[in-house]
């Protein structure tokens, strides 16, 4: 998974350099947002002992 | 004043991309020579970093072409915020893993502060200087030099040693990865080599 995000980092990063449509970046920026929430989703596996 | 003000904004928007670029380098720098390696909590807060500064590259850029608009600008400072509030999300939660009393933290201390802390602390300073920028937006859409000017060659070459760094990470993540779909809690060495 953390190989994925950081291949589509570096695609979007190009993709700037670029100048590529504005919807192809705007997705795959979107799509890696996604891909590392659900990351932290998975390496978050129980609530902390603390109280507010 | 107000003319130099979109001036002004371009070389501090360069300057953040710098910032992070030399956050990032520091980081892969201990990594290497000091051989600390990072958790998956700490390599989220790198992927953060960099998410957050695409959005600086993108204005960077569109600003080097002449197509930067309003809109695109509130747009891409909204991405940037968003990708340095993901960030602070990350690195609290490491903070709250380590805030105990008798916890020692996870890796070294950097002027008294783990890196987790400082990667919050950068998240904080990102999301103010958006919000800074988005209250000026109106006065000081960013300017870029002329075309193949000193200062358009120097902005240019800050955006690629930030794609340089990303790709650095880009190599680095498959080695220390390996075959496996996610990184162990703590990593004892690079799961490609059989560690």
């Amino acid at each position: 998974m953390d190989i994925i995000i950081l291949f589509l980092l570096f695609f979007i990063a190009l993709a700037m350099w670029r100048g590529a449509p504005r919807w192809l970046v705007l997705t795959c920026w979107f799509g890696t947002l996604l891909l590392m929430i659900g990351l932290f989703r998975f390496h978050v596996t129980s609530s902390l002992g603390l109280s507010f | 004043m107000k003319a130099m003000l979109p001036r002004l904004v371009f070389w501090c928007i360069n300057l953040w991309i710098v910032a992070y670029t030399a956050v990032i380098g520091i980081s892969l720098l201990l990594q290497f020579v000091g051989g600390e390696l990072p958790c998956p909590l700490c390599m989220l807060q790198r992927y953060a970093m960099i998410l957050s500064t695409l959005g600086a590259v993108w204005i960077i850029r569109q600003a080097q072409r002449g197509v930067l608009t309003w809109d695109r600008y509130e747009q891409d400072l909204g991405l940037a915020t968003l990708g340095a509030f993901l960030g602070a999300v990350f690195a609290s939660r490491q903070i709250m893993l380590h805030i105990l009393p008798g916890d020692q933290g996870y890796g070294g201390a950097v002027l008294g502060l783990h890196l987790y802390s400082w990667a919050f602390v950068t998240f904080c300073v990102v999301i103010l200087f958006t919000a800074l920028l988005g209250i000026m937006a109106p006065a000081a859409l960013p300017e870029a030099p002329d075309k193949n000017s000193m200062g358009d060659r120097l902005s240019s070459v800050i955006g690629l040693a930030f794609l340089a760094i990303v790709a650095i990470n880009a190599v680095m993540i498959v080695f220390l990865e390996g075959f496996n779909w996610v990184l162990p809690d703590n990593p004892t060495g690079y799961a490609l080599f059989g560690h």
